[in-house]
């Protein structure tokens, strides 16, 4: 009798003594993932306000900057200054650094909702599918595109990130919303009889189309000086 | 002595059944946490190191233009800036919409079927894409500029690219780091490796003076007759 109690003390604290230490264990690597995920995640996020705060302090200080140039402009009567404030205005128009009005249509797009027993990545938006309807509206006529209030320029970046997309400098979770002025029929009917819209539709993926009267696509976000955008690039003068 | 017994025997139960859920717990914990941790961490890193550097560009901007905002109020050398600022900015804005003819180091890639498949619109947009996400600067199939308002679409046996008809052997050339660029389209499952399948004749050339010519500027490439200028 005593001798299968001890056995049965020596059994349970030998257990104890393994749990401890995996405990320990444990913890130490709990505490060590944690806190590298979490702060990550955390700085992250930090990073990211800290980012809203200065587009917005950029903002203020480029309107504040233009009404500068423009009062001194019509200050001075000058006619070769305000044809140059005429001819800027316009390039920054037809360059995308000026937000636009116009009709067209908007077309939201958002993952499955529940993934079926196909391969998970055909439930999910791609960069592919994004770039083809990209594609077909510039085709068909579009005058000016942005996704998810980001304009899109001729090199803008579209790439997949996970489950989010990176447009230009920014990154964006679904749902993507496609904004494009040009002929609101033309473009819709475009977008509605493309096969990869149909294709997308079977697998669950919401593509919903709309036409949109009087609508606001924002300006390309400039983040660089203009010295900064010039100097990687030499111009040659015709 | 029995009843401490006893009493020794019942607290080591209990430290083992409170160790046990613990343990059970924490486990389980784990399992969450690195699961999490695979799917992100590298992903965080990845995504903070972007968003500090664009903020870091922001600062440097904002900085600019504060030193711009208070010689402009402080009217140094004013007319002689200003004139140069505006001529400067109808530059820039030109540039950005793919307006004027531009020179730098990049990539110059010939691509042309070699066998049964032919080189298609699909194949192209492809690597416009690719090159796209590699930061480029500037890009042209067979000279024709890519713009905010470019398609490549099918037209029978050849390819549209801002409304021209373009044939074979199509010649890309692009404006970037081209180690960046190069590194990009020889990934894995990558561009240059489904040409290879398809059997395309692929020249791949680095070069300090890619030249790109603008778009032709009559109005059919960039359009804006159905866009309004929204003044702030």
């Amino acid at each position: 009798m005593v001798k299968t109690h001890r056995i049965l003390m020596f059994m349970v604290f030998l257990l104890l003594g393994m749990l401890i230490t995996l405990q320990f264990r444990g913890v130490i690597n709990t505490s060590e993932g944690n806190i590298s995920v979490k702060e990550m995640a955390s700085r992250l996020e930090a990073e990211e306000a800290e980012g809203r705060k200065l587009l917005e302090e950029l903002n203020n200080l480029e309107a504040e900057w233009s009404q500068l140039l423009d009062n001194i402009g019509s200050r001075q009567q000058d006619p070769e200054i305000m044809e140059l404030i005429r001819q800027r205005d316009y390039e920054y128009f037809r360059a995308g650094l000026t937000n636009v009005r116009g009709d067209g249509i908007i077309i939201t797009m958002q993952d499955a909702q529940t993934a079926g027993d196909m391969n998970i990545e055909d439930y999910i938006i791609h960069d592919a599918d994004i770039t083809g309807i990209l594609n077909e509206l510039r085709s068909n006529g579009a005058e000016a595109i942005s996704i998810n209030g980001e304009r899109i320029l001729g090199t803008s970046k579209l790439v997949c990130a996970g489950p989010t997309i990176f447009l230009n400098k920014s990154r964006y979770p679904p749902p993507y919303v496609i904004k494009a002025i040009g002929d609101p029929d033309t473009l819709y009917n475009a977008i509605d009889q493309l096969s990869n819209v149909a294709i997308m539709r079977i697998y669950g993926i919401r593509v919903d189309i709309r036409k949109e009267y009087d609508m606001v696509i924002e300006k390309y976000r400039l983040y660089e000086s203009i010295d900064e955008w010039l100097s990687s690039l030499e111009v040659v003068s015709e | 002595m029995k009843l401490f017994k006893t009493m020794a025997l019942t607290l080591v139960c209990l430290l083992l059944g409170v160790a046990i859920a613990w343990q059970y717990n924490s486990v389980n914990e784990n399992l969450v946490l690195a699961q999490y941790e695979k799917k992100n961490l590298s992903q965080l890193v990845e995504e903070l190191l972007v968003e500090r550097k664009n903020n870091e560009s922001l600062r440097a901007r904002i900085e600019e233009l504060q030193q711009e905002v208070s010689a402009l109020k402080n009217d140094e050398n004013m007319d002689m800036k200003y004139v140069e600022d505006l001529k400067k900015s109808v530059l820039m804005a030109r540039v950005m919409a793919g307006l004027e003819t531009v020179k730098g180091t990049g990539l110059v890639i010939t691509v042309e079927s070699g066998g049964q498949i032919k080189v298609k619109a699909s194949h192209i947009q492809e690597l416009l894409n690719e090159l796209k996400a590699s930061d480029v600067q500037a890009i042209s199939v067979n000279d024709e500029r890519i713009v905010a308002t470019s398609e490549v679409r099918e037209a029978g046996d050849y390819i549209m690219v801002n409304g021209r008809q373009l044939v074979p052997p199509y010649t890309i050339k692009a404006i970037g780091d081209p180690d960046k660029m190069e590194k990009s389209l020889r990934l894995m499952g990558g561009v240059l490796a489904k040409y290879q399948v398809y059997e395309f004749n692929v020249g791949l050339e680095k070069n300090e003076n890619v030249v790109i010519p603008g778009v032709r500027d009559d109005g059919t490439v960039i359009r804006t007759d159905k866009l309004t200028p929204v003044i702030p």
